[in-house]
């Protein structure tokens, strides 16, 4: 029995993606909502172990979607299904949780084939994407001016192996070409990719409560 | 008058046994005689007053102290004898040190000297000493009789003992010597007030015109004032024959001296950078209550009450001055000092003036007096003048480099303006351009993708595809930053690679993987990637390749893109030139949109190679 929430706003495509969903997993039970609040509500309520999540939907934005499930729901898996290929938009979602992403309008098989990787442990990532967390971790790593506070937030870090196939993803190579070039299976790479994703969130979270509890020191 | 008159007159003298031998001197021949005593008479006559006898007086004859309240005239008559003058031819001269205010002098009889008018306006000869000469006829071998008619003010109708009525010594000898004595006086006690007037007037006039015309200076309009004042009250001392009689004269000279008080306290006080409204009131009343006061007093008592404001007015310089030096000595310790010292010396200079006037006294301390006050004031006018040039100068290069910071500063404000104006507007570009991006991605995003996934037609749902990543890709062109070129090889392998092995292509990438400093304009990373897309779209659609080999080289400013693959080739249309149907169009569109080319080598078993050349320096120019 598998539970899964559908976030998305364009009934055609909606149904679209229902279907294809039962396609890969045969039985499922589909939980769709049009908008944020509807799916924030099936949040509470049933417990999901997948959901596909627009961004753009007309009250606000399915990453608030993917950081409640986070939330309250960590062992769901999280997949942005989105129009927007920019790392602009997919890099808050994968902060917030996310576990992958696709992009709507390829082609019905290469989704589904996406979808399987993703729900077989093997997140897609992007040379763009790839960057971005370079970045997001080499800025973390410089050292802070609020030294007291940000002993506070638990310290994430990349290690040699991930920062690896970061550069790697980011040159253009493809998961299975790094597997072969460092002489690893392809499931280890996978590993790599979801251990990138999961310290990527973990470090965001850390920040956003960091934040948060500074932002109440000062407002008290 | 006889010559047995005279003889009885001296026997008198004898037989009385005075002791004043001096009256009835022997004058040698190359030796000056000072007389110090003389008959005197007050009398009007023509001659000197026979009847009654007159009495010895002591010389100098002060005539408030040995006539007070007379105003003369008095006769003088003194005896001397000059045996042996006839021989010797030597011409003798009566020196006459000071006669206040005029005189005429006889010789046994005969006039031989005036000063001047001996009527009002009587010419003042109070400052300058008479030198007359004894003419050798009319000197006889006996006692010769020497008679001096002074006219003069009594002290009350006179505003200076200086000018009060009297005689001083005299001194008889002869005409070369005295001649000497008398220049050196004429000129210590004309010459040198006449020099100082001159100056005062010319350096008072121009720090006058110079002050008013500048008001913020006008410390140096009152300085200048006190400048003139002080050479129209030095006048007193050279000029002789005023048209006015004696009380006019004195009125007017005591009325210049609150109008000098008035500008010395104003020059001082607005020096320190002090100004007061009831100051600038009070004095100039003062200096028309003064003239009042001594006109109500009448001519009778101008003395008492001319030396009450003598001890008022100058109380008030003294109080300005002393105001002043504190004030610098506080603000200004370097200027304070030459002030000092050039308002001590005159301080002192004008105590002893004070007291000489007072007492009577002349003598050279009181000429060194008189002349060191115009002395400190010409210094002090030339300090005024220097500092002022200074100033000037200082102002002048003040506002040369004022005016540079302005210029700087203008430019200055200039360039943020400009820079300002460019950023609001990149702002604006950019707020506008994220715009038309969520609205093409919310609106035709969505209805293309709904076509996409919806449409029972496979070319339509592929058409729908690549308008909807077309749309993506100008949307980044629309609204992203330039991108590192490392980054895009790395993109655009990513793409090339999955996308070829997906078709069961073999792909075959190389490229710089060096770290690459250029970077692409959005719009050049845009529609590079459309070509290399297109490209990469024709070998796996229309080729029917099992490898297609990539290549990204760098050379003399160009990218040069080379697509190789091992398929069919591209078929030949009747006119002998390539399949426009394939995209190709497009692709050497875009390329020469990028100021470069595209060109395809192809032939039917032979593969086709795309060659794309793009000139990085353009490429990476800001969309």
């Amino acid at each position: 029995m598998t539970n899964i929430l559908l976030l998305e706003d364009l009934p055609e495509i909606r149904a679209w993606l229902s279907s294809l969903v039962l396609q890969v997993f045969p039985g499922a039970q589909i939980a769709e909502a049009a908008r944020v609040h509807d799916a924030l509500g099936l949040v509470s309520a049933i417990k999901f172990d997948l959901a596909l999540v627009d961004l753009g939907l007309p009250d606000g934005s399915g990453v608030d979607v993917v950081a409640a499930l986070r939330e309250h729901q960590p062992e769901t898996q999280s997949v942005v299904v989105t129009i927007h290929d920019d790392d602009e938009h997919l890099f808050p979602a994968l902060q917030a949780g996310a576990f992958g992403y696709i992009l709507k309008e390829q082609a019905r098989e290469l989704i589904i084939e996406q979808l399987q990787r993703i729900s077989q442990g093997e997140p897609p990532l992007s040379p763009s994407i790839a960057r971005r967390v370079m970045a997001y971790f080499a800025a973390k790593s410089k050292p802070q001016p609020m030294s007291a506070s940000s002993a506070a937030v638990p310290h994430v870090s990349l290690t040699d192996r991930e920062t690896e196939v970061l550069l790697r993803v980011a040159k253009g190579y493809t998961l299975p070409e790094i597997g072969q070039q460092l002489t690893l299976s392809r499931h280890t790479i996978a590993d790599y990719v979801k251990q990138i994703y999961r310290k990527l969130n973990v470090s965001s979270r850390a920040e956003a409560a960091l934040e948060a509890q500074r932002m109440g020191l000062f407002g008290r | 008058m006889s010559r047995s008159g005279w003889h009885r007159r001296l026997h008198g003298m004898l037989c009385l046994g005075l002791l004043w031998l001096a009256a009835a001197s022997a004058v040698a021949q190359d030796q000056t005689v000072t007389i110090r005593a003389a008959q005197a008479a007050v009398s009007d006559g023509p001659s000197f007053p026979t009847e009654p006898p007159a009495p010895l007086v002591e010389l100098p004859d002060d005539w408030s102290v040995s006539r007070p309240g007379s105003s003369g005239p008095v006769w003088y008559r003194l005896t001397f004898v000059a045996p042996g003058l006839r021989e010797t031819g030597e011409l003798l001269a009566l020196y006459i040190e000071h006669v206040c205010t005029n005189l005429q002098v006889y010789l046994n009889g005969q006039l031989i000297h005036s000063g001047g008018q001996m009527h009002e306006p009587i010419t003042q000869n109070c400052n300058h000493p008479q030198l007359v000469g004894l003419p050798a006829g009319l000197i006889g071998p006996g006692p010769n009789s020497l008679d001096l008619k002074v006219v003069g003010h009594a002290l009350q109708r006179v505003a200076s003992t200086h000018r009060a009525g009297g005689l001083s010594a005299l001194a008889i000898g002869p005409h070369s010597a005295l001649a000497g004595k008398h220049a050196r006086q004429v000129a210590l006690n004309v010459a040198v007030p006449q020099a100082v007037s001159a100056t005062l007037l010319l350096m008072g006039s121009f720090m006058f015109v110079l002050g008013w015309m500048n008001r913020r200076e006008s410390h140096l309009a009152y300085f200048g004032a006190l400048s003139v004042g002080w050479a129209l009250i030095e006048s007193r001392l050279w000029l002789r024959d005023l048209p006015f009689d004696n009380a006019v004269a004195e009125l007017l000279l005591c009325s210049m001296l609150p109008l000098l008080t008035w500008a010395s306290v104003q020059f001082l006080l607005r020096y320190a950078q002090y100004r007061h409204r009831w100051i600038d009131i009070a004095l100039p009343l003062q200096a028309v209550v003064m003239p009042v006061t001594l006109l109500l007093a009448g001519p009778e008592r101008l003395y008492p009450m001319a030396s009450f404001w003598y001890v008022l007015l100058p109380l008030q310089t003294l109080a300005a001055a002393g105001f002043y030096l504190r004030t610098q000595y506080h603000v200004q310790r370097g200027a304070f000092w030459p002030m000092a010292l050039f308002l001590c010396i005159a301080t002192v200079a004008l105590a002893v003036e004070y007291v000489a006037q007072s007492f009577g006294i002349r003598g050279s301390l009181m000429q060194m007096a008189q002349v060191a006050t115009p002395v400190m004031m010409v210094l002090v006018g030339l300090r005024l003048l220097h500092q002022q040039g200074r100033a000037m100068q200082d102002a002048v290069e003040g506002k040369a480099h004022l005016e540079m910071r302005i210029r700087e500063a203008t430019a200055e404000i200039e360039r943020n303006f400009t820079q300002l104006a460019e950023l609001r507007v990149e702002k604006v570009t950019e707020r506008e351009r994220k715009r038309i991006a969520a609205d093409l991605h919310d609106d035709l995003g969505a209805k293309l993708l709904t076509i996409v996934h919806t449409s029972d037609s496979e070319r339509i749902s592929t058409l729908a595809r690549e308008a909807l990543e077309e749309m993506r890709l100008s949307v980044r062109g629309l609204t992203g930053k330039p991108v590192r070129l490392i980054d895009a090889l790395g993109d655009w392998r990513a793409e090339v690679v999955s996308r070829l092995g997906q078709a069961g292509i073999e792909a075959d990438w190389s490229a710089p993987a060096e770290e690459l400093p250029q970077t692409l304009s959005a719009r050049a990373f845009v529609q590079t990637t459309r070509i290399l897309r297109e490209a990469v779209s024709n070998v796996i659609k229309h080729s029917g390749a099992t490898h297609c080999s990539l290549s990204c080289d760098l050379a003399d400013g160009d990218m040069q893109i080379i697509v190789r693959d091992n398929g069919n080739g591209i078929p030949m249309e009747l006119d002998g030139r390539l399949d426009r149907g394939h995209g190709m169009a497009s692709m050497k569109h875009r390329a020469k949109q990028l100021q470069g080319q595209c060109l395809v080598e192809s032939g039917p078993g032979y593969g086709t190679v795309i060659r794309l050349t793009l000139p990085l320096t353009r490429a990476t120019e800001a969309a």
